[in-house]
């Protein structure tokens, strides 16, 4: 497997380091059920057969963090992006949504 | 005074001795290095200040580019490393960080460094043994930077000549490491 890192370029398997599930987001101290959403954030996972979003870390290369969209049946990489911006585009919706609701 | 006893000693010392017809090693001792660091937002006014002073600005991700009395170097993303001959005492950290005061962080980093040009009809084939990019001529030119590693061991490598010649950087502890896995990458040719 190789992946593109958008820093980078194309680069082995062996350049990376794999974190899991990039869908999955910490919950805040004070949600409603706390005991419940931490459960859920550390232990509960989809699996899913099919495409799934995983961190990787460019250990042996530019260190950035990435997500890439991965099919875990084919291996074939859909797309990969850097966890920095996926992270402002989710910020950026949650403060329209916060906007859209006041 | 007693006689100190540390000895000032080349950490890249044992890289040259696997130098051998059509592998040259020229260990590099004698480079003040420093890390630029821009502020977020701020890459643009460090480069301008950089190009003023310079005629340089800085390069590209995955490149490099050389002056008359600096070389400017990718070195991660929003992160550079500038290089330059010590000279007659020079500090490219004291140097730089007046002129960068405002937009960027600049860090000292020579010492923290192995640097070695390895050139001649040998250098990328030995190479190749240890680093997995493709270093052949249609993948990677002169200017072109990769930070990757050679048999483990974490390095940037440029290349620096169409002979062709690279220079390998790495952390100055993995020196020794380097070195022994060198000795083997080089066996074939030195038996
Ligand atoms: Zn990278």
């Amino acid at each position: 497997m190789r992946i593109a890192c958008p820093h980078c370029g194309d680069r082995g398997l062996d350049e990376f380091v794999f974190l899991g599930d990039a869908r999955v987001t910490r919950p805040m101290a004070d949600a409603a059920e706390p005991a419940d959403a931490f459960h859920a954030y550390g232990y509960l996972r989809m699996n899913p057969a099919g495409p799934t979003d995983e961190l990787w870390f460019h250990a042996a290369g530019c260190h950035a963090w990435l997500v890439v969209t991965r099919d875990t049946r084919t291996h074939v990489i859909a797309s990969v992006r850097l966890a920095r911006d996926v992270a402002l585009e989710l910020r950026a919706v949650a403060s329209t949504t916060e906007d859209a609701s006041a | 005074m007693p006689d100190p006893i540390l000895q000032p000693a080349s950490a890249v010392a044992a890289w040259t001795p696997v130098a051998t017809a059509g592998l040259s090693i020229d260990v590099r001792d004698d480079l003040t290095i420093a890390g630029i660091a821009p502020f977020r937002g701020k890459a643009q006014a460090v480069s301008e200040a950089l190009a003023e002073r310079y005629g340089l600005a800085l390069p590209a991700a995955c490149r490099r580019i050389s002056g008359d009395d600096i070389t400017l170097q990718w070195s991660g993303p929003d992160q550079w490393i500038a290089i330059a001959g010590r000279g007659a005492a020079r500090d490219l950290e004291v140097e730089l960080k007046p002129l960068l005061a405002g937009p960027a962080a600049v860090v000292e980093h020579s010492d923290a460094r192995a640097v070695g040009v390895f050139s001649g009809k040998h250098a990328r084939d030995v190479l190749a043994k240890g680093l997995p990019i493709d270093l052949h001529e249609r993948a990677f030119r002169v200017g072109d930077v990769a930070i990757t590693h050679a048999n483990h061991i974490g390095v940037t490598i440029t290349q620096t000549g169409n002979e062709p010649a690279y220079e390998i950087m790495l952390y100055r502890s993995y020196a020794d490491s380097f070195a022994d896995w060198l000795r083997h990458a080089t066996a074939e040719l030195t038996a």
